[in-house]
């Protein structure tokens, strides 16, 4: 889709895509999560260097977040079993987070792409949907291994009118969470996009703003539900 | 399977845009700058609190690992006293428990010395009570027997005989 338009010219929906047997992949998103994925391990490994009992600069921003992390899972799944997924959901918070704020503040435009454009990897529907399907798989096997086949009572409580619902639950879980996060992100990109297009200085700042907020809060939302699933899996109903 | 033709194919054409307005930079660039000032005052202020917080209860620690280490030692120090006390009260007590032994064992030959020569004095008191008893019970029957006999064998002549003879004993 190309809006024809006499001042410029916008792109959306066009990517670079790159040729693996049958498959084509979007190239873009692989090279911006490339560069998030290298950007968190580059701080995480600066920071975990050399460890001090004194907490400076890095090292007490990464405990801080450690800690940030760690109350939201154990929060979500609960003393017994936060300790098992605490990475998984750490992992989905910082890459989303840095892939979001990454997006809206490294100016991806000073690189031109022969097609499509460098932008937050989160604004691309292929990999919100696979971080809500591992999300899914996540659950299932959090609560299988927790509780055998028992688990599938959880299907069945309180009642079993319950049931139809809750196996369409586990398809709109995935759905949800990977429509929000994509919608919320591409539709921040597209907005600071169209505003830049019209009014080149000024006007976009409060829509980039707003956007740095909503991005926060979409990667703190998918992870919060990402260990709310899990922790709805793994619990313990009164037996 | 791979197709790396296809690949350099559509990746020619890598190039950097200099268009001032079309890359947004000026509007990014105060973006930047307001973020890292903001974060600058608020995570930065949560940090150092963090920080603080963070030294604080380790100096607590290492403040309540000394006072242990002391209390330890002291209480280590008690314990060796303690012992060394118990000790002594052990030595005493086995000194103590010997003697008494010792005065037992000794008022117990005294005590049974005394209760058999009690024994004899009474078996000897016993027997001359009853050989007393005996002799005059022996002088009754005899002076009895003797008088019974008496009458038949005491006639005139008899008397004028153990007059002369008792007579003759005095002359």
């Amino acid at each position: 889709m190309i809006l024809h338009l006499p001042l410029a010219e916008l792109e959306v929906g066009q990517h670079l895509y790159w040729r693996i047997g049958n498959l084509n992949l979007h190239g873009q998103v692989f090279i911006s999560s490339w560069i998030v994925i290298g950007a968190l391990l580059a701080v995480v490994v600066l920071g975990t260097r050399r460890m001090e009992r004194d907490p400076k600069g890095l090292q007490n921003l990464l405990e801080f977040l450690w800690d940030y992390i760690r109350d939201l899972a154990r929060d979500q799944i609960g003393e017994k079993a936060y300790r098992d997924w605490l990475p998984f959901i750490g992992t989905l918070f910082l890459f989303i987070f840095v892939s979001n704020w990454g997006g809206a503040l490294i100016p991806w435009k000073l690189i031109h792409l022969p097609s499509g454009e460098l932008g937050a990897p989160t604004a691309d529907i292929n990999t919100t949907i696979a971080l809500a399907l591992l999300v899914s798989l996540a659950y299932f096997y959090a609560g299988l291994s927790r509780k055998g086949l028992r688990y599938f009572e959880y299907y069945v409580e309180p009642t079993p009118i319950m049931l139809p619902f809750k196996i369409v639950e586990d398809f709109t879980k995935p759905l949800s969470l990977s429509f929000r996060l994509f919608g919320n992100i591409l539709a921040d990109e597209l907005v600071v996009a169209v505003l830049a297009f019209l009014v080149p200085l000024v006007v976009p700042l409060p829509a980039m703003f707003l956007g740095l907020f909503t991005s926060a809060i979409q990667a703190l939302i998918f992870a919060t539900l990402a260990a709310y699933y899990i922790g709805e899996a793994v619990h313990e109903s009164h037996h | 399977m791979f197709s790396l033709h296809s690949l350099v194919l559509a990746n020619h054409g890598f190039s950097i845009n200099t268009n001032i307005l079309d890359t947004n930079i000026i509007n990014l660039a105060i973006v930047v700058g307001v973020l890292v000032w903001f974060l600058r005052g608020f995570l930065g202020g949560i940090l150092q609190r963090r920080r603080e917080a963070v030294l604080a209860d380790l100096r607590d620690a290492e403040q309540r690992l000394a006072e242990a280490t002391t209390a330890l030692a002291a209480a280590q120090k008690e314990l060796t006293q303690a012992q060394a006390t118990a000790q002594t009260i052990l030595s005493d007590g086995r000194t103590r428990a010997q003697s008494i032994r010792e005065q037992g064992e000794q008022r117990t030959i005294a005590e049974m010395a005394r209760v058999q020569q009690d024994a004899q004095a009474n078996l000897a008191a016993e027997a001359a009570r009853v050989s007393e008893a005996l002799r005059l019970e022996t002088a009754r029957a005899a002076v009895a027997k003797a008088l019974e006999a008496m009458p038949g064998r005491l006639d005139d002549a008899a008397q004028a005989r153990i007059i002369d003879r008792s007579l003759d004993a005095l002359g």
